[in-house]
């Protein structure tokens, strides 16, 4: 009965179907806290947001790169620290044993954070 | 005993003969009856024990409106909405029936209908990055004192990856008005959301008259032939669970 | 093979219902859950909801649904 709910397809099925098996599956991302995960919970909450301002960051710095007002210098010294940014954000993640999966909260009908 | 919420409608013609229908069309052994205030109904099932959460019972769930769905104009309901008591719902309807009732207006026999556009990730870009004559190294030559810094590069290749991003967004934001005028035309509103993960680009509803089927899927096969690197694939009709703009209080 | 098309493209149209009910609809329960050493804190309509929380995480997450 519910083969006639494909109005039209590109003759993808297979790729359909396993893309939407990801998606059904990456659904799940909730935060759990708990006596024994205090830390890596908290840990997660913090970081998701630490997360989300620094991509704000380095997505508005990448727009004002692109626009074409900086200095060489400044242009220098914005790389140096969005890359010590970057890396420090890894170690912690690898501290915390956290994925980049794991740094996005669905926000349910609102879609995801990042 | 509690009682299972499937959806919402509006009581056009008596209770009673609005019953009869849905007896009529009533499949499951779930004993779905009607409780409503003045005109606004919920379509109710009996239900017996704890709610167990399997794949099987979600999909019974969603077949029931399906079928329901075809008598009527309804407001599908979430599965798992289980209440107490009769009053309880009456008290629901009661404190929600403005709010019902506007979105009921809104459905009004139409259906919904879903879109997905998925591409070949890195065809797409690579495509895309010849098409614009995109120049990524441009400002690499203006470095000249010091052409090896590794943080000038590192921002490089940040620089490139974001002109990329923009690049991919920007068609997909044309693809997407291209779309938005064509289903216009069918007089179907829609809802988009762009780069749910890296192969599906678009994820769309429809809420378009059920007679206009048809027009839909031309529209969709010409967009096909148009964009002949994306696939596209459109389902449907679905009851409106997209188009519902509702939390109960 | 041809019996393959078919199947997968069932797994479509159900994952797309399930997708739908379990997640858009008129919805009776806030949707964005917080737990708290396992106690999940949810707005509103805990009084009227019977269905527990957990059994509808359990649905959301698709642990079940995989099977």
């Amino acid at each position: 009965m519910s083969d006639d709910k494909i109005l039209f397809n590109s003759g993808s099925l297979e790729e359909f179907s396993d893309e939407m098996w990801k998606m059904s599956e990456s659904e799940e991302s909730k935060l759990k806290l708990g006596p024994d995960n205090a830390d890596s919970g908290l840990a997660k909450l913090v970081l998701t947001l630490v997360e989300l301002i620094r991509k704000l960051v380095e997505k508005q710095a990448m727009r004002r790169v692109d626009g074409g007002s900086l200095s060489d210098d400044e242009i220098e010294r914005l790389g140096e620290t969005l890359m010590k940014l970057e890396m420090k954000m890894e170690e912690l993640k690898k501290h915390f044993n956290l994925t980049d999966r794991d740094l996005n909260i669905s926000l349910g009908p609102l879609g995801d954070l990042m | 005993m509690k009682l299972l919420i499937y959806a919402l409608l509006l009581i056009k013609n008596s209770l009673e003969e609005t019953n009869e229908i849905l007896a009529g069309c009533d499949t499951s052994d779930k004993n779905l009856q009607i409780i409503a205030i003045d005109k606004i109904g919920a379509i109710v099932g009996n239900f017996e024990g704890d709610l167990i959460a399997d794949k099987a019972k979600a999909i019974e769930f969603a077949k029931e409106i399906e079928v329901l769905s075809n008598q009527f104009t309804l407001l599908p309901v979430r599965f798992g909405s289980l209440m107490v008591s009769t009053e309880a719902i009456l008290d629901l309807l009661n404190k929600n029936s403005k709010e019902i009732q506007n979105n009921l207006l809104h459905v009004e026999n139409r259906y919904e209908f879903g879109l997905k556009v998925m591409c070949d990730s890195s065809a797409l870009k690579s495509s895309l990055v010849e098409n614009s004559g995109l120049v990524v190294n441009s400002s690499h030559a203006k470095n000249l004192e010091n052409p090896n810094s590794v943080y000038r590069n590192w921002l490089e290749d940040k620089l490139k990856e974001h002109r990329l991003e923009e690049l991919v967004l920007n068609y997909v934001d044309t693809v997407i008005k291209e779309i938005t005028e064509a289903i216009e035309i069918l007089g179907a509103t829609a809802k988009f959301k762009k780069m749910v993960s890296e192969k599906t680009i678009i994820d769309a509803v429809f809420l378009l008259a059920k007679d206009q089927k048809n027009e839909m899927v031309d529209t969709i096969i010409q967009f096909q032939k148009k964009y002949i690197n994306l696939m596209f694939i459109l389902t449907g009709p679905w009851p409106p669970y997209n188009f519902v703009e509702l939390t109960l209080k | 093979m041809h019996d393959n098309v078919i199947d997968r493209s069932k797994d479509i149209t159900l994952l797309e219902m399930l997708d739908r009910v379990l997640t858009k609809g008129v919805i009776l329960t806030g949707d964005i859950v917080i737990s708290v050493a396992d106690i999940d804190l949810v707005y509103l309509g805990v009084k009227l909801m019977l269905s527990s929380v957990e059994t509808m995480e359990q649905i959301k997450s698709g642990k079940i649904i995989k099977e």
